[in-house]
């Protein structure tokens, strides 16, 4: 029933029969009666972690007494049978000594000597980012302005979350805390780790030593390895490797694989000189913005007619044989075009946004530049043309020839000429100001709620949340590949607190698309923070967070209200029509 | 109308060197008299125009800022291609950016443009204690090689305006007049007053 299309989520009314007024969550609900499994409360973070623990536990059972450590190592297919239990365990050793376990190495204090090298400037840069990341340890602040990252020193380790990326000859390529020079021996490891489980025909997948999660992708020579002690699902940081592989090929394009097919001893640092900026602000995301694991983008709202306007000019410079005209405000899209049959994926653009806005120097002037977009094709360069109209607001134009750089500097002279007849410029402008949708503003009378209403009308109202507790929603439209969040409002004020509930979401989406156990279509879950509610429907998927004490029979009619609200708005909140996406 | 008699140039000019040479910082001191101390990396190219007056024309430089990364060196061609001028920039304090230097001198000398003016820069001219590479090793090289030689300061602005006035003295005034001289006449007035305040 939840799944048809008129996208109501008529559940509510069974449930409000059955088991509506009772806002206990229920770890195995034992009355849902609707013919989908309705709601389905998960109070277990990684039902797959539990599933494969057998055949993991049997294979380091010999460990965990005298370690009091739970180790589990998930590989892919049949490694269970054709590793020896001894083995394995062995594997899973390695990794928590380097995690958790007492340094090896005594701290060097010549490890300081490279202090202003690339590689801990970038670390200290970030580490502003790091200080809320799930609430870092005192340790971690106070070592913010040094230099003491590598491997060797318990302020590196005691990151929260590491991201390496290393070439299958066991050479650092990249690391987000630390010199990666510095971090050989570590890598070499990591390398050990993986070809271990390659040699056996097999793939590793994740491993577990106590509370830390060690994520492997392996992409061609170049492998990428995150540790994280965060909680997040596999899903979810496995994704995240994705994108940085992603960014990578953005700004080197595949073909980077061709150097260690000359020489697997190839060392690709040098190849990303200067994109250190690129790679923090991308791994900063991963911990706000929702487009880093929805896969879809999101838009400024804007009144249709001036979000045509602005389609108008783009689609005509796109004729001019433009591949992509795409005018962003930050990481939203005001509006972006596609050269007839050229589509453009939500992870291109997410990349590309963030290549740009943590780039500098495209502010400074207009820039052209080589980039490739991984999906679209990841073999291949386009060109950028990239033009600041102000500080928020930019143009790009992606074209497939190297010198079309006048063409394009033309182009943008017209668009710009356009925009500010046009008056889109100043609209941009006042939408940031205003921000997107406030809950507190979600109609309280659905009988109200005609299509005239407009959230950019006022100041945006002081955060008291919305009604029935509403406290945060996100709606992802599928067909349109596009999301939107509401504004954080009053209980949800510090960055720290909109970082939980991101991850909450996270952590939702992971479960509600869960590969084992097939894709859900509700979930209802209260903890001590917030009810969260998630609907899937084949048209769109809606995420909600409510006061903890929320009761479930209003918070599903919110959450209808929601969607009905959504549909009323959504000329003003998404790009509709001539969309380059989802074919 | 007084300025009939004055000859336009448009100039494509190419900066090509080493990562943290300079390149930005001399680019941005001449464009827009600015300096800032942390600079951040290039993105493939930054395009940057300035005109300015020298003797009897007025010169339109386009100017190529690349990226001194070694992952756009294959891709400089499409920027000094057609190049009337290329200023090739090494840091004095640094003897590895001298070594990258020549090896820009010698790929666009490869490339048959015998018409190109090249200039070989000295920059951070102001970090005179920490100096690694002497004036003279470089004023050397720059003779056997037939490039003309400063030593520049993004910092302290010192032969920064200098040396693209050099360039622009050298530019073969004979270039055809590329525009249709209608279209360039309107914006001569407001070219000579930039071109007379880089001047002063």
């Amino acid at each position: 029933m939840a799944s048809n299309s008129t996208s109501t989520l008529h559940l509510d009314n069974d449930n409000n029969h059955d088991d509506g007024q009772n806002p206990i969550p229920n770890p195995n609900p034992s009355s849902p009666k609707t013919s989908e499994e309705s709601f389905r409360s998960l109070t277990i973070n990684e039902p797959d972690d539990i599933d494969k623990e057998d055949s993991a536990a049997l294979a380091n059972g010999s460990m965990d007494p005298d370690h009091g450590v739970r180790d589990e190592i998930e590989v892919s297919g049949d490694l269970k049978e054709s590793v020896p239990g001894a083995e394995a365990a062995v594997v899973a050793e390695i990794v928590e000594e380097e995690v958790e376990g007492p340094s090896e190495r005594s701290p060097s204090p010549s490890s300081s000597g490279y202090a202003g090298e690339r590689g801990s400037s970038g670390g200290g840069i970030e580490e502003a980012d790091e200080d809320d990341d799930g609430g870092l340890t005192v340790e971690a602040g106070s070592d913010s302005a040094t230099e003491m990252q590598d491997d060797a020193f318990m302020s590196w380790r005691k990151r929260k979350k590491h991201f390496f990326v290393l070439s299958n000859s066991g050479k650092p390529i990249y690391s987000r805390y630390g010199d990666e020079h510095k971090l050989a021996g570590f890598s070499a490891t990591l390398q050990a780790i993986i070809s271990f489980v390659e040699n056996s025909g097999d793939r590793i997948k994740f491993v577990r030593a106590g509370k830390h999660q060690v994520v492997f992708l392996v992409k061609g020579p170049i492998y990428l390895v995150c540790i994280s002690c965060t909680e997040e699902p596999y899903e979810a940081l496995r994704g995240q490797l994705e994108l940085i592989y992603g960014q990578m090929l953005l700004i080197l394009t595949k073909s980077v694989n061709r150097c260690f097919e000359k020489n697997p001893k190839y060392d690709m640092t040098s190849l990303l000189g200067g994109t250190e900026a690129v790679f923090s602000s991308l791994i900063h995301s991963f911990s706000w913005n929702p487009a880093t694991f929805l896969h879809a983008y999101t838009c400024l709202p804007l009144a249709y007619s001036t979000r045509q306007a602005a389609g108008a000019i783009l689609q005509d410079v796109a004729d001019s044989g433009v591949l992509f005209a795409i005018l962003m405000c930050k990481h939203k899209v005001v509006s972006l075009v596609g050269a007839q049959k050229a589509s453009l994926h939500p992870d291109d653009m997410l990349l590309l946004a963030n290549f740009v806005l943590s780039s500098e120097s495209f502010r400074t002037s207009e820039s052209f530049s080589p980039i490739c977009l991984p999906k679209y094709n990841p073999m291949a360069f386009l060109y950028a043309y990239v033009h600041y109209f102000d500080d928020d607001m930019y143009l790009i134009l992606l074209t497939t020839s190297s010198d079309s750089f006048y063409h394009l500097k033309d182009c943008r002279i017209r668009v710009e000429k356009v925009l500010l007849k046009s008056n889109v410029l100043s609209e941009v402008q006042r939408s940031m100001l205003d921000g997107g949708l406030h809950v507190e503003e979600l109609p309280v009378d659905s009988s109200v709620s005609s299509g005239t209403l407009s959230p950019h009308l006022g100041p945006p109202p002081v955060g008291i949340g919305g009604p029935a507790g509403l406290w945060h929603f996100i709606y992802r439209s599928i067909y349109l590949d596009q999301y939107v969040s509401s504004e954080f409002s009053s209980p949800i004020n510090s960055s720290r607190q909109q970082k939980r509930l991101y991850r909450a979401y996270q952590k939702l989406y992971a479960s509600m698309h869960d590969r084992d156990t097939g894709a859900h279509k509700t979930q209802f879950r209260k903890d001590e923070n917030y009810v969260l509610l998630c609907w899937i429907t084949q048209d769109f998927e809606l995420y909600a967070a409510f006061d903890p004490l929320a009761d479930k029979a209003s918070a599903i009619k919110i959450c209808n209200r929601v969607c009905q609200w959504i549909r009323d708005l959504e000329n003003e909140i998404f790009l509709l029509g001539a969309s380059p996406f989802s074919w | 109308m007084a300025t009939t008699a004055t000859k336009s140039v448009n100039a494509k000019l190419v900066l090509l060197g080493d990562v943290g040479a300079g390149k930005s910082s001399l680019v941005l001191r001449f464009v827009k008299g600015q300096f800032i101390d942390f600079q951040e990396s290039t993105i493939g190219a930054a395009f940057f125009s300035q005109t300015i007056a020298v003797n009897d024309a007025t010169v339109k430089f386009e100017i190529w800022d690349t990226a001194g990364q070694e992952r756009y060196h294959s891709l400089a061609p499409m920027y000094y291609r057609g190049a009337a001028a290329a200023i090739v920039v090494y840091d004095i304090t640094n003897p590895i950016s001298f070594t990258r230097a020549k090896k820009w001198v010698q790929e666009l000398q490869g490339q048959g443009n015998t018409n190109m003016i090249t200039a070989l820069a000295g920059n951070k001219s102001d970090l005179l204690d920490a100096r690694k590479v002497t004036t003279e090793e470089a004023q050397t090289y720059a003779e056997e090689n037939n490039l003309f030689f400063m030593e520049t300061s993004a910092k302290s602005a010192t032969n920064v305006n200098e040396i693209f006035y050099e360039i622009a003295k050298r530019l073969p005034r004979a270039q055809p007049v590329q525009n249709p001289a209608g279209m360039v006449l309107m914006d001569r007035p407001v070219e000579r007053t930039a071109g007379a305040s880089c001047c002063s």
